[in-house]
């Protein structure tokens, strides 16, 4: 629970900005998404931006967390204990 | 291989089981105050969204038309500045109100305090006070306890919907997202984020609650920073409350080498993060002060003075001032810097708002159609030229070009734009072949309102000659 709350929060607030930023300098109306013009209307598209920020951020704050287990915890992640045995 | 070594502490604390706490309910002058601003944030909150103003909501972040009202301003794309500027007058304040009195905005504004007082004020309406609320969660499943439980989540349910449905009407004009939620006629999208901050609102408030603050705010992890010894924090009386213990009323229990705190824990049972403030400051704490009114009525109650647990800083503390030294310490050059900051900037916002611009006007050279020569040996480029009323009455401007002789505009000079609109027209420039030189010249438009004079624009532009 608390790892997915310190992963997933920092990314929405990140994600926030992030849309917040993009969004006010760029018309999704007036963007072309693989070569096609971005028809969605605009309420799909700033979504769509949303998660897809938070994805990203998400990952980010995902891999922060998985490098700053120390080599201990690594080494002996409980839910692979059978191989060791 | 032999068997691994015990999981090490680190991952243990990670995986460490959440005791759930239960508050006590408490009453006084800071609960008072906290109720206040749950009752004028959320009626803010809750009511802004129906506010009409000029045949429109006052307050509506419009994301389709790209336009955020406040009131009787409109914001564009362009003014994103002005947003930025905002963020750093509350990141100021923030650090400011927490350099004078700490969390006092986590105590008594954050939303996640609001939404959990809400919802702690429901489940003790449903379950009952603290005890009650304990044994109910003992108690084998019975009929009572699922009736209890049904009704405090089907309340909680219901106020979390309400909530994110108030959310999203600050996106889509509330009116037109009641009727379609009377017409069952949502958008994907808008049902989608309606669920969304409903449920972000019962997870955090009615099951997360204390554990948000404690592992998702990064304003608690920033405190240490923003407090110094002259900060006035929620504080317990080491000197006066040590050494603690129970007493029997009669005795005396200075003569018998007890301090003030006789131990009863309600500071603890109040505490809404479950900590013991007697501990000393801790970051958990989210400066709610329930302890304190909790520990006055258990002063009062033994006859002891009130203040056992406190405001006050932790110079104040240990140098024993009063109310006075202490207020005065408060003002230091911390805080004067940070105020005179503030106030610039503040200044600064207001004044940029009073003369925000009402008009706009980008100019494009038209990629079509190139420089080319047309009759009586004059040579043409075609701008276009965006132009953006953003105050909220439609406009006529009429349209003037200079920078090189004898140039002019060919076709119409005047434009009607409506309000808080964008118009894109076309603009052909002449000029006599002789009086431009080849290559690029500068040449200005200049858009002026018909009604107001003062309401003017000067762009530059390039006109082409091949
Ligand atoms: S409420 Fe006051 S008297 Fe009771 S334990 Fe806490 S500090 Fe001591
Ligand atoms: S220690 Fe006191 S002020 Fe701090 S969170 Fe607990 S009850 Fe609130």
């Amino acid at each position: 629970m608390k790892s997915w709350m310190v992963v997933l929060w920092p990314s929405f607030l990140m994600a926030g900005v992030a849309e917040g930023v993009f969004f006010s300098l760029v018309n999704p109306q007036e963007l072309y998404l693989l070569g096609e013009v971005v028809d969605y209307p605009p309420l799909a598209a700033y979504s769509i931006g949303f998660l897809a920020f938070w994805a990203l951020c998400s990952a980010s704050s995902w891999l922060t967390c998985a490098m700053h287990t120390n080599a201990e915890a690594v080494n002996h992640l409980p839910p692979h204990h059978g191989v060791h045995q | 291989m032999s068997t691994p070594p015990a999981t090490p502490d680190v991952a243990a604390s990670l995986y460490e089981v959440r005791q759930k706490i239960y508050p006590r309910a408490v009453h006084g002058w800071f609960a008072t105050w906290r109720w206040l601003f749950v009752i004028g944030t959320q009626a803010v909150f809750y009511g802004l969204c129906w506010l009409p103003w000029n045949g429109r909501q006052a307050v509506l972040f419009d994301l389709a038309a790209r336009k955020f009202y406040i009131f009787g301003l409109v914001f564009w794309p362009q003014d994103v500045f002005f947003l930025t500027v905002l963020l750093i007058i509350s990141a100021y304040s923030l650090f400011l109100f927490t350099a004078i009195g700490g969390r006092l905005w986590c105590g008594y504004a954050c939303p996640q305090t609001v939404y959990t007082e809400m919802f702690i004020w429901v489940e003790r309406l449903i379950e009952g006070d603290r005890s009650a609320q304990i044994r109910l969660d003992k108690a084998p499943l019975g009929a009572n306890k699922i009736a209890r439980k049904l009704a405090k989540h089907a309340v909680w349910l219901g106020g979390s919907f309400w909530t994110g449905f108030t959310f999203v009407g600050y996106f889509t004009p509330i009116k037109t997202l009641s009727f379609e939620v009377v017409t069952m006629s949502l958008g994907g999208w808008e049902v989608f984020w309606i669920l969304f901050y409903s449920f972000a609102t019962y997870g955090n408030a009615g099951w997360m609650r204390e554990q948000v603050c404690k592992y998702m705010c990064p304003y608690a992890r920033f405190q240490g920073v923003m407090f110094d010894p002259d900060t006035l924090t929620v504080t317990y009386d080491v000197d006066r409350g040590e050494p603690r213990g129970s007493r029997s009323r009669k005795d005396d229990h200075r003569a018998d080498g007890k301090g003030d705190c006789v131990d009863c824990g309600i500071c603890v049972q109040v505490c809404p993060t479950g900590i013991d403030i007697r501990k000393g400051l801790q970051y958990e704490c989210i400066g709610c002060s329930a302890c304190i009114d909790g520990c006055n009525q258990v002063m009062d109650k033994v006859g002891y003075p009130r203040g056992l647990i406190r405001y006050s800083t932790q110079h104040a503390l240990k140098e024993h001032w009063g109310w006075r030294q202490m207020l005065t310490h408060i003002v230091r050059p911390r805080i004067i810097i940070y105020t005179v900051i503030l106030g610039v900037i503040v200044l600064a916002f207001v004044w940029g708002l009073g003369h925000k611009s009402t008009l706009r006007v980008d100019v494009i050279r038209d990629r079509g159609t190139l420089a080319r020569e047309v009759e009586d040996e004059q040579i043409e480029n075609v701008f276009r030229l965006q132009v953006m009323n953003v105050s909220e009455q439609p406009q006529r401007y009429t349209m003037s070009v200079s920078g090189i002789e004898s140039i002019a505009i060919n076709g119409p000079t005047e434009i009607e734009v409506p309000a808080a609109t964008t118009k894109s027209v076309s603009v052909a420039v002449r000029v006599p072949e002789h009086s431009a030189k080849k290559g690029t010249n500068t040449i200005y438009f200049d858009v002026r309102s018909l009604s107001d004079d003062k309401v003017s624009v000067h762009e530059k532009a390039r006109f082409l000659r091949p």
